[in-house]
């Protein structure tokens, strides 16, 4: 059987959510089909939010509401010492940890020859221009890994003539481990002792 | 560890078979076609992720099926229900281990370890220094997850590495070369830790080996097992693996592809002294293919504190008649073993009692 053109269209949209097959999307568009219109109308509402009012960071490329992060934006934080991510996930993982008070700096994605991905595709060339300022310490938070390590080796290299301590979470999680999935002691473990690069 | 029963759903020329296991031996007895490999080969399935035929799932789904299903109760320290299911539109299988599915079915070897004899194994002796690596890569990674991993991020790095190579070779710019240096770090990083694991292992093994060997060959032969690696025992394998990488960096981009490191290792065997490549006999060559599956079999009883199950496929018509009695009797050590045959017959001297178990397959049971 054929869905109703509108039905498959909220399908095939929905079909394209990591982790949705077509049978799951199917019975999420049924559901939402289902709801009162008052209620689509907030996801509506909530997804235009999403695309309008989210921005991100201009210095570290988390998001926000505004130019520069709360983070970035924060006194309270030491904006000295610079803790380098995979992607936004790893920030909201970290902070759920409150063992961590510094700053981020997402690099959006590991180096990956194979799916074409270069420095030229991560915020590198960003991060050494931030290094250039008082910067004391520099933590690589990369997942341990294949990628993830190739690309804190790399970074390790570039930084390493400008004299700042490089260190790198390690302890707590295991080879093949994702940050996103460690639990928050694994994550707060593994960023307050972490070890010199 | 006990393998209780098996259930195949459109596994192959199972249709739906159903199989109860004796605690000992179990004697799958059937004519060709019949599917008694088959068997052998779910087990396998469970224990390794891999087909011991190297069949692709898609191959080993049922003529016209569009999935396939492998249920198995396993007594190890406690009960396990573990089920495999192939879905051939996703081209997606899943293990479930106790009704939870694994993240990576890479998570259930180890767990329920395994050791399969077949005639394939002539090429652990006879062939490339690959099928020789496979046979000490699959020892360890069952009885190691740390030496899993390692491996898998090193075969990891290879092919990210020949990727980048490859752009290398068809522009060398700075950023590439740059990359370069990045991923030889970690190229030497991990296959540094790789050939340590190794040489640690074949430490070990060697008295597994002469044990087993001593067991089926009552002779005044000793069986040795050399790690051949890019270093030598004594070198700082990491300062010798950066210097092969520099020596042979010209030579890599051109060609494009990864030429130094443990995945062109090679174990060399040798029996009083000689290779046996080039001086083994015919007989030696099976005694040794043999002595190294109970060297595995012995070696990852005493890692694992854990009895693999035993898979003997098609084994005794190839041996003559002394062997294949040594064998049988050492058999009787194992615990339990799944041995296929065409007829009982021809194989009278197998050691065979009340405790065992024969299963008589036939087209009809098939399907
Ligand atoms: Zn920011």
């Amino acid at each position: 059987m054929n869905l109703a053109a509108p039905l498959q269209a909220v399908v095939d949209e929905l079909s394209k959510f990591p982790g949705v097959g077509a049978k799951s999307a199917r019975r999420l568009a049924l559901f939402l089909l289902r709801q009162p219109p008052e209620q689509v109308d907030l996801l509506i509402e909530a997804l235009t939010g999403l695309k309008t009012k989210i921005k991100f960071c201009k210095i570290c490329f988390n998001i926000g509401e505004e130019e520069i992060c709360e983070i970035c934006a924060s006194e309270k934080r030491d904006q000295n010492t610079i803790c380098v991510v995979e992607d936004i996930n790893d920030v909201i993982a970290i902070e759920r940890s409150h063992e961590y008070n510094g700053a981020y700096h997402v690099l959006g994605g590991v180096l990956s020859p194979l799916n074409g991905v270069g420095p030229e595709d991560l915020k590198v060339k960003e991060l050494l221009v931030r290094l250039k300022g008082e910067i004391k310490e520099v933590i690589l938070a990369l997942n341990p890994d294949t990628e993830g390590e190739a690309t804190s080796l790399y970074l390790n290299r570039l930084i390493e003539p400008m004299d700042i301590p490089v260190s790198r979470i390690a302890r707590g999680l295991p080879i093949g481990g994702n940050i996103e999935f460690a639990d928050d002691a694994t994550i707060g473990r593994a960023v307050s002792g972490r070890g010199k690069f | 560890m006990i393998l209780k029963s098996l259930e195949l759903k459109n596994f192959r020329k199972h249709n739906d078979s159903k199989y109860e296991f004796a605690p000992s031996l179990n004697y799958l007895i059937g004519g060709n076609g019949v599917g008694k490999t088959t068997v052998l080969e779910a087990i396998y399935l469970i224990s390794t992720t891999k087909s011991f035929r190297s069949s692709p799932d898609s191959e080993l789904t049922a003529f016209g099926a569009e999935s396939y299903e492998v249920i198995s109760f396993i007594e190890s320290f406690t009960s396990h229900k573990v089920r495999i299911y192939y879905s051939k539109q996703e081209n997606k299988r899943v293990y479930f281990n106790d009704g939870k599915p694994l993240a990576r079915s890479a998570d259930i070897i180890g767990k329920f370890p395994v050791v399969v004899l077949t005639p394939a194994d002539l090429e652990l002796t006879h062939g490339y220094p690959a099928d020789r690596r496979r046979f000490a890569d699959q020892v360890i990674s069952q009885a190691s997850q740390a030496y899993l991993n390692i491996l898998l991020d090193y075969n990891r790095t290879l092919k990210q590495r020949s990727s980048l190579l490859f752009k290398l070779k068809e522009q060398r710019s700075r950023s590439f070369l740059d990359q370069l240096e990045a991923w030889n770090e970690k190229l030497v990083n991990s296959g540094t830790q790789l050939v340590e694991f190794r040489r640690r292992f074949i430490t070990d093994f060697k008295d597994y080996l002469t044990e087993s060997y001593s067991n089926i060959m009552k002779k005044q032969e000793t069986p040795q097992i050399e790690y051949e690696s890019f270093a030598r025992q004594d070198d700082d394998i990491k300062k010798v693996f950066a210097e092969k990488l520099a020596e042979n960096r010209e030579n890599e981009l051109r060609r494009a592809s990864n030429l130094v490191g443990p995945h062109r290792d090679d174990f060399v065997f040798s029996i009083n002294g000689k290779s046996l490549r080039t001086y083994g006999s015919q007989g030696q060559h099976k005694t040794f293919q043999v002595a190294l599956k109970f060297a595995q079999f012995f070696y990852l009883k005493d890692s694992l504190k854990n009895t693999p199950f035993f898979l003997l496929d098609d084994v005794f018509g190839e041996l003559d008649k002394k062997r294949s009695l040594a064998i049988s009797r050492y058999l009787k050590e194992v615990g339990q073993a799944f041995i296929t045959l065409t007829d009982f017959s021809n194989h009278e001297f197998l050691s065979h009692d009340e405790n065992d178990a024969a299963i008589f397959l036939s087209e009809v049971a098939a399907g």
